[in-house]
């Protein structure tokens, strides 16, 4: 099952490669693949617009400072027909933890997307495996 | 063990889909259209009441449909990369490369290694023709064809009339994106014949320059369900030779949707100047 594990994690990371190339330019020209930052807050507002979506995220920190992080996603087609829309995403006010791949010029709150989870399990992810139980199982 | 190996084929698969070909072909979905209309081409073609075949239709969208999924209550990436799916939107189109005149290729090869700057689609303006496409919609009557386009830079539309008047000959008609476009039939073809394009914009992705002396014909030709488009641009000034390249579209059940307005949030953040194609 090992070689079975790895076969999996090469091609979960073949897709997380790929993925953010289907983006308009380049990810690669913005963002840095090789840095993860977790980030837990709400959902305040999102922009439904092209080349990509926008969802921007308000993050308290300890002080109870508010920072809001502009977190890009993927064009506003690929979500036609997926019951994904601005209202769904705008309606869910619990706290959600996200994902995200930070910019590479160090501006501060500012990242792609990675995954949106819910308190509940559900998520928006860039991973296949992260929703559909089949794929979860070969882990 | 059966099932491993089975594990094994899958997630091979699933990596040799999803890795090198995607990050270049992944908008190219006409295949996957085409999937879903299967036969398209050998259905009778329909004719409008004055004989020409009946273009009607809406006929590709740009990119990405499908491509987010709902699984359960989540959502994910499906489409061009699903391995069920995938190998539809990484068929290569195999477009020839238009042959520049030797002081033009330098040109190119400079907007190339910097188009994140100098590309201005990636800006939100207009690609212009041919660089827009296919029409994604066809509204035809026998006095003309109107185009229409939802690109990612904005929606868009071409007005071709059809009743045999010439191009615009006052000297005051500015060149723009999308040209002075004429049409008429030759037998079951549509031919469109474009002029006064501006130079602001390329023929295509990576720096594919052209003059203010580009002459752009389509051809349409309805079969069955699907319409063979072809483009070809003349430009003598920077040519070597009229560019070609072809689309196959295939009638679509579902409606054209206005395109999000696009706003460049990108411009100030660019590190490197990576970037792919956007294949239209």
């Amino acid at each position: 099952m090992r070689a079975i594990n790895r076969l999996w994690w090469a091609a979960a990371a073949a897709l997380l490669w790929a993925l953010p190339a289907i983006a308009h330019h380049s990810f690669a020209a913005e963002f840095d693949s090789g840095k993860t930052v977790t980030l837990h807050g709400v959902v305040s507002k999102v922009d439904w617009i092209n080349p990509h979506i926008f969802v921007y995220l308000d993050v308290k920190d300890d002080s109870g400072k508010t920072t809001t992080w502009a977190l890009q996603s993927l064009p506003p087609l690929f979500f036609r027909g997926s019951g994904l829309t601005k209202d769904v995403l705008l309606s869910n006010k619990q706290e959600v933890t996200v994902t995200a791949n930070p910019a590479k010029d160090g501006s501060g709150a500012y990242g792609f997307m990675i995954k949106l989870s819910y308190p509940d399990g559900h998520v928006f992810s860039m991973s296949p495996q992260d929703a559909d139980p089949n794929l979860r199982g070969k882990k | 063990m059966v099932s491993e190996l089975a594990n094994h084929r899958t997630l091979t698969l699933a990596a040799v889909l999803l890795a090198a070909p995607l990050g270049i072909q992944a908008q190219t979905n006409y295949a996957a259209e085409a999937a879903k209309n299967p036969g398209a081409s050998s259905r009778p073609t329909p004719l409008l009441a004055d004989g020409h075949p009946d273009l009607n239709g809406v006929w590709h969208h740009f990119f990405g449909i499908g491509t987010i999924q709902k699984v359960g209550e989540s959502f994910t990436v499906g489409g061009a990369f699903s391995p069920k799916s995938a190998g539809l939107y990484s068929q290569p189109l195999r477009d020839s490369k238009p042959e520049y005149k030797p002081e033009a290729a330098a040109k190119v090869k400079l907007l190339n290694e910097n188009q994140v700057k100098e590309d201005q689609t990636l800006h939100c303006i207009n690609p212009g023709v041919p660089r827009l496409g296919p029409p994604h919609q066809i509204v035809q009557t026998a006095k003309q064809a109107i185009f229409l386009y939802a690109d990612n830079t904005g929606n868009q539309w071409r007005v071709i009339p059809l009743d045999g008047r010439a191009h615009s000959t006052d000297p005051e008609t500015a060149a723009t994106y999308n040209g002075d476009s004429v049409g008429h039939w030759d037998g079951d073809t549509l031919v469109v014949d474009v002029t006064r394009l501006t130079d602001e914009t390329w023929l295509g992705d990576n720096g594919l320059l052209h003059s203010r002396k580009l002459h752009v014909t389509e051809r349409l030709r309805r079969a069955g369900d699907t319409i063979q488009y072809t483009v070809t641009a003349e430009d003598p000034e920077v040519l070597q030779k009229p560019w070609t390249l072809s689309r196959t579209l295939t009638l679509q059940t579902d409606a054209l949707e206005e395109a999000a307005p696009c706003i460049d949030k990108d411009a100030g953040h660019y590190v490197t100047g990576e970037h792919h194609d956007n294949t239209r």
